[in-house]
């Protein structure tokens, strides 16, 4: 079991997610459109969510303090602000 | 504790005056000027305009503080950084952009230094505060993307640079590194501290 926290238009949450095998970044970002739409993401329920909109989103990988598996979804943070 | 504010624009600026209660030294590193629309998204005060916005902090600071701090007015190269930031015992990366995140990467890995960074995405919904061994500068979507100016992303601007000063402060005092994830909902702590 891993947990996925998906961060888009400034709202948060986490998900638990069984994956039986690695899933690439792109795997990630579908993923991450599927449990959104179907409302599987508290607070986040939006059915017509576009297939693209995690397309420049970063993924980032960690492993939490008992060895979980912790997956972000996250927008970019190239700049900060002028 | 010498600390140096790498860019003290939007983040670093307000991340700067809430570290004010910390018995160190305060760097701040920046080479650009206060500019009117500064004056919506960054802790300066209208007389600073016109002024390099690290001697306008340090000004700030000794005139409303009281405190003494020290400003550098230049732009931080692959030519100066270890002058720079050679003797600071704490780098905060408050840049705008990934050449310059770079740099302070590059150099704080090459001498062992403590880097922190504080950086907002270009839509000012979210936030990341990352200790340097799990950063990784990420690319623009497209060339020349435009940044968040003005003061359109205060409140996340300001939640983002209060949770950098308290991640700064937290390694003044105890040494921890923690992480964490910023938007207008949550701060949520990452794994690595």
């Amino acid at each position: 079991m891993a947990t996925l926290n998906i961060t888009y238009d400034g709202m948060s949450a986490d998900v638990p997610v069984e994956l039986d095998r690695p899933v690439s970044d792109t795997d990630v970002r579908r993923i991450a459109v599927e449990l959104i739409r179907s409302g599987g993401v508290p607070g986040m329920h939006l059915s017509q969510l576009r297939d693209e909109t995690f397309q420049h989103y970063a993924v980032d990988r960690f492993r939490g303090a008992r060895g979980e598996e912790r997956i972000y979804l996250r927008p970019k943070v190239p700049f900060g602000a002028r | 504790m010498r600390i140096a504010f790498c860019g003290v624009g939007a983040i670093g600026s307000h991340a700067a005056v809430l570290c004010r209660n910390l018995e160190a030294t305060l760097v701040f590193i920046d080479f650009d000027r206060v500019e009117a629309k500064n004056l919506l998204a960054q802790a300066y005060v209208k007389p600073s305009v016109g002024r390099n916005k690290a001697e306008a902090l340090k000004l700030q600071f000794l005139n409303l503080h009281g405190l003494k701090t020290e400003a550098m007015g230049v732009r931080v190269t692959r030519d100066n950084v270890a002058t720079l930031c050679g003797g600071a015992d704490l780098l905060v990366d408050c840049f705008d952009n990934r050449d310059g995140r770079q740099v302070l990467s590059d150099f704080a890995r090459a001498h062992g230094k403590p880097l922190v960074h504080g950086a907002v995405s270009g839509d000012g919904t979210f936030g990341l505060v990352r200790w340097e061994e799990h950063f990784v500068p990420d690319a623009e979507d497209t060339a020349g993307q435009a940044t968040c100016e003005g003061g359109a992303h205060l409140p996340l601007l300001g939640l983002l640079s209060a949770t950098l000063a308290r991640v700064i402060q937290d390694f003044a005092k105890e040494g921890l590194r923690r992480n964490a994830l910023v938007n207008l909902s949550s701060v949520t702590p990452t794994p690595g501290a």
